[in-house]
């Protein structure tokens, strides 16, 4: 028997969706009231009582943050929303076969649309504002993002995996994304960093696609092979995942 | 061969295994197990070395003790869970219907968790939408369709879970005692679907702890015991084993007693049938004036409650009736004792062997205590059927 892996795919995309804002008031307003609320806060905190400047002309700080910002998070929060994919759908593993990957993967599409509509709506905001955004830079920018979903992808199915066996995963990989955090380009620029450091700084994964963003939308040379090194870890960061939900999906059940 | 005589499931040589995970080092160490491709070392094994097979349309029933490993077994052939050792081969779909409302989202309506269910049935947007209709149809909760199902009562689960089976139709059904939930109406409406299944062609796995309908619906029975096939074969030969093996059983553990009256609160200091004391098996003649006379004592000086009832062998109750029911007080004998004496002046039982017990209840007839038996054979010749002597005449 196979199942209609497309329906049950959307069925559970759909639900993943629906279960953000159940109950609200606001429902789907929230997906554009959140990243504006969030930009406001961080313009208002950085432009005007920090008064943070960038070292790129015309480019307010809390723009450039916004386009460092969000990129990361569509990453971070699609990890971290992952590690319940599996145990919090115990209900279902348990009782119902079901291609266990599909639970991991509506839970990452999920996260990241949402983040991916709300980077939208900041770009959008963004340029109505002045911000000096080359939409030339476009092509590599959606290349960045696919290759931070390749690697959302690989390492939520690793966590999920192994939160089914230790709990504590949950709680380190939250601490673990934010030490990331601070080791990424988001809030600083790697140029603004002594060359020792950047050296070190370029064997992050992460930094090349971030950066990429960032220099593809203000129209800056971007750095092609840090970002291909940068793709073709993601891509077996991802073959680990799969690789890793293979062999422990006989094992699931036992331990949920 | 062609596809109609292979069989829908075969099942070799399975055997499942679950990790024992008491500390939380166990967890680490199956991690470990797991990357490693080794089965964990701590474990409890629930089946071992099940084999058999399926063919359309000569259904299985499963019987057996809870916790004999049934549900794990249909588990393990639904694909739910992956078998230790071994391997199913199932072939087409295959309907299951185990748990109450397995698989179900309590917060999302029964349109959606049917829109969950059927895709994984395998069934696409074009088909469901044809079936959509049908289901509901078939379910008939009415405006209860778009409601979450955590608002659902079991019989609406049930219906539900039922409706998509139906509407899937699958050349094989499982299903675990979930059936007996609906209501009266629903229940007519599941067996007269179930038979119209099995006569045209379905094929049922079904786990029941009713011989009658194992006996009904399926022509060979599997006897699971402790995670072993006990027996396997025809359906009749297979559930009177067992049920007689659960009547050996039965009387084996009621006659370990070895509590003395004084233990309890209230207890039975002796038991006397017809001036014998009956302690091996009692015979009697059918239709004589049958007499106990039962001293019962009581630690706290309140009066006790006695109960007299009549068990045939396998368990089940002929007659039974207090003295608290029938507002009878015990005859005090002084120093906490109390006598009883009953009689059923002639004893309607047919002949047969049978269980007369004793128990000694609290005053309000609410808790008991002790419990006296033996084995009473009425003698004589009957050619009637059942259990009792009606009085009755033709005209």
């Amino acid at each position: 028997m196979k199942p209609a892996y497309r329906s049950v795919f959307r069925e559970l995309l759909r639900r993943e969706l629906g279960e953000r804002y159940r109950g609200s008031f606001l429902g789907v307003l929230w997906h554009l009231l959140l990243p504006l609320s969030q930009l406001l806060v961080l313009s208002w905190v950085f432009s005007h009582l920090l008064q943070a400047r960038t070292q790129f002309e015309n480019l307010s700080y809390a723009a450039f943050l916004a386009l460092g910002l969000w990129p990361w998070n569509l990453f971070a929060n699609a990890v971290s929303n992952s590690v319940a994919a599996l145990t919090g759908s115990a209900a279902l593993i348990g009782k119902i076969a079901l291609p266990h990957h599909l639970l991991v993967d509506a839970k990452v599409s999920a996260s990241v649309l949402l983040d991916l509509a709300g980077f939208a709506v900041v770009l959008v905001v963004l340029v109505l504002l002045g911000s000096p955004l080359k939409p030339s830079g476009l092509p590599v920018v959606l290349l960045s993002l696919v290759v931070l979903c390749i690697f959302a992808l690989g390492f939520a199915n690793i966590i999920a995996v192994l939160n089914v066996f230790l709990r504590d995963v949950g709680a380190a990989i939250s601490q673990i994304l934010s030490l990331l955090f601070f080791l990424t380009p988001v809030i600083y620029d790697s140029g603004q960093l002594p060359s020792e450091i950047q050296r070190w700084l370029n064997l992050n994964p992460f930094a090349a696609p971030i950066i990429a963003i960032r220099h593809a939308f203000l129209g800056l040379p971007v750095d092609w092979r840090h970002l291909c090194v940068s793709g073709m870890v993601a891509l077996i960061i991802a073959y680990l995942g799969y690789a890793l939900l293979r062999r422990a999906r006989p094992h699931l059940e036992d331990y949920l | 061969m062609s596809e109609k005589n292979l069989p829908l499931v075969e099942v070799n040589h399975i055997s499942k295994r679950y990790p024992v995970l008491a500390n939380s080092g166990d967890r680490l160490s199956a991690l470990f197990d797991m990357l490693r491709g080794r089965a964990p070392t701590r474990h409890t094994t629930v089946l071992s070395d099940i084999n058999f097979k399926l063919m359309p349309g000569c259904s299985i029933g499963i019987i057996g003790e809870n916790g004999a490993g049934k549900s794990t077994l249909l588990k393990l052939i639904t694909r739910v869970l992956t078998p230790s050792e071994g391997e199913v081969i199932t072939r087409g779909a295959i309907g299951a219907l185990l748990e109450l409302g397995a698989g179900f989202h309590p917060e999302y309506s029964g349109r959606e968790n049917v829109r969950l269910s059927a895709a994984l049935y395998g069934i696409g947007d074009a088909e469901l939408k044809e079936k959509m209709l049908e289901i509901e149809q078939f379910a008939d909760i009415g405006r209860y369709m778009d409601e979450p199902t955590k608002h659902y009562s079991s019989g609406m689960i049930v219906r539900l879970g039922f409706a998509i089976i139906a509407a899937v139709r699958p050349p094989l059904l499982i299903t675990d005692e979930v059936l007996g939930v609906g209501d009266e109406s629903f229940q007519k409406k599941c067996s007269r679907w179930i038979d119209d299944y099995v006569s045209s062609g379905g094929t049922l796995l079904l786990v029941s702890h009713s011989m009658y309908h194992v006996q009904k619906l399926c022509r060979e029975a599997i006897w699971l015991h402790q995670g072993k096939v006990e027996m396997h074969g025809d359906v009749y030969n297979v559930t009177q084993s067992y049920l007689a093996w659960h009547e050996s059983r039965q009387t084996q553990t009621s006659h370990v007693e070895t509590r003395r009256a004084s233990d309890y609160e209230f207890g039975i200091e002796s038991v006397i049938c017809n001036g014998l004391d009956a302690s091996a098996e009692l015979v009697f003649p059918a239709r004589g004036d049958f007499g106990i006379e039962a001293v019962l004592t009581s630690k706290d000086g309140t009066p006790p409650t006695m109960m007299c009832g009549w068990v045939r062998v396998d368990g089940t109750p002929v007659y039974g009736i207090s003295s608290e029911m029938e507002k009878i007080t015990a005859r005090e004998l002084g120093d906490g004792r109390y006598s009883f004496r009953l009689v059923f002046p002639q004893l309607a039982l047919l002949p047969g062997t049978y269980n007369l017990r004793v128990h000694s209840l609290d005053t309000a007839g609410l808790r008991l205590f002790q419990t006296w038996q033996c084995d009473v054979k009425i003698s004589g010749e009957s050619r009637a059927f059942g259990l009792m002597q009606m009085p009755h005449r033709w005209e």
